[in-house]
């Protein structure tokens, strides 16, 4: 499992693709910051990041469209499956390192908030802020499962990045559709919507019942990606 | 070591092996012959656990493929066609990979690679972007990386293709130098490869077997006419007269003149063997005999035969 997070960290920073994806994001947390904190001015930088998680179905899906596909594209991907290693390991350490770039673009819009606490006299208030990026790096997580399983469909990486999105957009109006909807239905669409958790969650309401169905839509997530794999070889 | 019963593979409609059966015994170098499409390329997917088959059963070192794959994937080394690799890392970085995939332990990994790096003469381009690298070099890296972890079995579907001839040696006598403790299947379309290094033969075609047996046997006396050349001095024509008045012969030929001696093709049945009544006819008549070499039936004769026998059953 290490062994192929390895390989795809490094082929992430060797390819500029982790860059873009990084650059992207920092200028659109720039803004932001720009517009919500310092014009606006607030003291959370958890505003910041609702703002962003629009963008996230955006986001997700770039940074692992490559994961599956490249491995096609390569010819390598009769290493992988005739390795003496289970595809479920291959498919976690391919997560992994997606995931860990998602860290790492995270990781470094904790200047922001930094800045804001020598900015502003008495500092910001640590709690929300903290269970604002709580949220944001589990709401993350969701998305990146949901493009892997999507990408785990197709050989090609455009084809791979555009299903995600779709699904993600799907994903991101599920509240709403569910609140038209109404009824039963309506309320276990709600339920599921990774994004009504998101709000309650970021506003500073930690909650048990949230983490848990985070790290398991995650789970079900990355579990769907290495039966999809597995049955791909079936065909 | 490796045994195939029965194998059948289905892609969708198409039947791309039927009913395929053959063993490969320890220490044997199998060439697996056959045209474009013949199924030879999905046999080795089959084989090494990539794609699973339809019907049948695989067995390598007793362990079924479908019901211990890892088991039997420990013990192969697999050349796909095309070489399987990454083109953003260098060939030590690559290698060093595929050992962690392999799990090869930490402490023998230095000395194999290097032991490997020498074999497949790529030690001084180690340090080399796989991308920019020769087609012929690609394929020297994915050889080196079939045999990391040291498997007992290598699979190399056309390990030769993209070489120059001087590496095409060189890859052979790699080859004949692993014979001692591997067992081997390649599949070429180069019939002079098995030849110059297999032990046996499987031909197949249409993702069937249409022949097998040791490359001894394809050299041997093949189908109802044994053939040889003779070298003999004396006079072309009475020569000639002589050797076809021998009971048994059933044709000479003429063919060149070699030195002072001529050379003739003398065919006769399979079951009868002219050469003790031909020696006797041509000392009674003061011909000396310079050489006499037995001709089998090529595998290429058998090859071609093969392709066109279908191409017949076609057209009807
Ligand atoms: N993924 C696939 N889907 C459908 N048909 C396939 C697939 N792979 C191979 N085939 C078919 O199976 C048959 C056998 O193909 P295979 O690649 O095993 O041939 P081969 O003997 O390796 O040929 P070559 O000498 O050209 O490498 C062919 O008719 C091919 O079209
Ligand atoms: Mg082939």
């Amino acid at each position: 499992m290490w062994t192929i997070y390895k390989r795809e960290m490094n082929a992430y920073f060797r390819s500029p693709v982790a860059y873009c994806i990084i650059g992207f994001f920092m200028v659109l947390v720039g803004l932001f910051f720009w517009v919500r904190n310092l014009v606006q001015g607030s003291v959370y930088f958890s505003d910041v990041l609702s703002s962003i998680v629009t963008y996230l179905t955006f986001f997700a899906p770039l940074i692992t469209m490559r994961l599956l596909a490249d491995e096609k594209k390569n010819g390598t991907e009769v290493l992988l499956r005739t390795a003496p290693m289970p595809m479920s390991r291959v498919v976690v350490g391919k997560y992994l390192a997606g995931l860990t770039l998602y860290l790492v673009m995270i990781g470094i819009t904790f200047i922001y908030p930094i800045m804001l606490t020598f900015m502003i006299d008495g500092g910001i208030p640590a709690g929300r802020n903290f269970s604002g990026y709580v949220a944001f790096i589990l709401l993350g997580a969701c998305y990146l499962a949901v493009s892997l399983f999507v990408s785990s469909f197709t050989e090609n990486q455009v084809v791979a990045a555009v299903a995600g999105v779709v699904v993600l957009l799907i994903f991101y109006f599920m509240q709403s559709i569910g609140s038209t909807v109404g009824g039963n239905f309506g309320a276990v669409l709600q339920w599921l919507s990774p994004l009504k958790r998101y709000s309650d969650f970021a506003m500073g309401g930690f909650n048990l019942a949230s983490l848990f169905y985070y790290i398991s839509f995650t789970a079900v997530g990355v579990f769907l990606t290495v039966m999809n794999v597995e049955r791909k070889r079936w065909n | 070591m490796i045994e195939i019963t029965n194998l059948t593979k289905r892609y969708g409609q198409i039947k791309a092996l039927n009913d395929v059966s053959f063993h490969v015994k320890k220490g044997e170098i199998l060439g697996f012959l056959g045209p474009n499409g013949a199924g030879k390329s999905t046999t080795m997917n089959i084989l090494t656990g990539y794609i699973p088959y339809t019907e049948g059963s695989v067995k390598v070192g007793g362990y079924e493929i479908m019901e211990q794959p890892e088991a039997v994937k420990k013990q192969i080394g697999y050349l796909p066609e095309l070489p399987p690799l990454y083109q953003d890392m260098t060939v030590q970085e690559y290698l060093n990979f595929i050992c962690d995939l392999k799990s090869v332990p930490q402490k023998v990994r230095k000395a194999q690679l290097d032991d490997i790096l020498y074999m497949v003469k790529i030690g001084d381009i180690r340090k080399r972007l796989i991308r920019n690298l020769s087609k012929g070099y690609k394929q020297r890296v994915g050889v080196a990386q079939a045999l990391v972890g040291n498997p007992p079995i290598l699979i190399l579907d056309e390990p030769t293709v993209g070489l120059d001839p001087s590496q095409i040696i060189e890859i052979r006598k790699l080859i004949s130098a692993l014979r001692h403790d591997h067992t081997i299947i390649l599949s070429t379309h180069i019939l002079s490869e098995v030849t110059a290094v297999c032990s046996s033969v499987v031909m197949i075609n249409h993702g069937k077997v249409a022949a097998s047996g040791s490359v001894s046997d394809f050299s041997a006396t093949e189908g109802s006419v044994r053939k040889f050349t003779i070298h003999i001095v004396g006079d072309k024509s009475s020569v000639q007269k002589v050797i076809s008045q021998t009971p048994g012969v059933r044709k000479v030929d003429f063919i060149r003149v070699d030195k002072d001696a001529s050379v003739f093709m003398v065919e006769s049945g399979k079951d009868v063997d002219v050469r003790r009544p031909l020696f006797n006819e041509l000392s009674r008549n003061s011909m000396a005999i310079l050489e006499l070499r037995p001709v089998g039936r090529t595998l290429e004769e058998i090859f071609i035969d093969i392709v066109n026998k279908d191409k017949n059953s076609a057209d009807q």
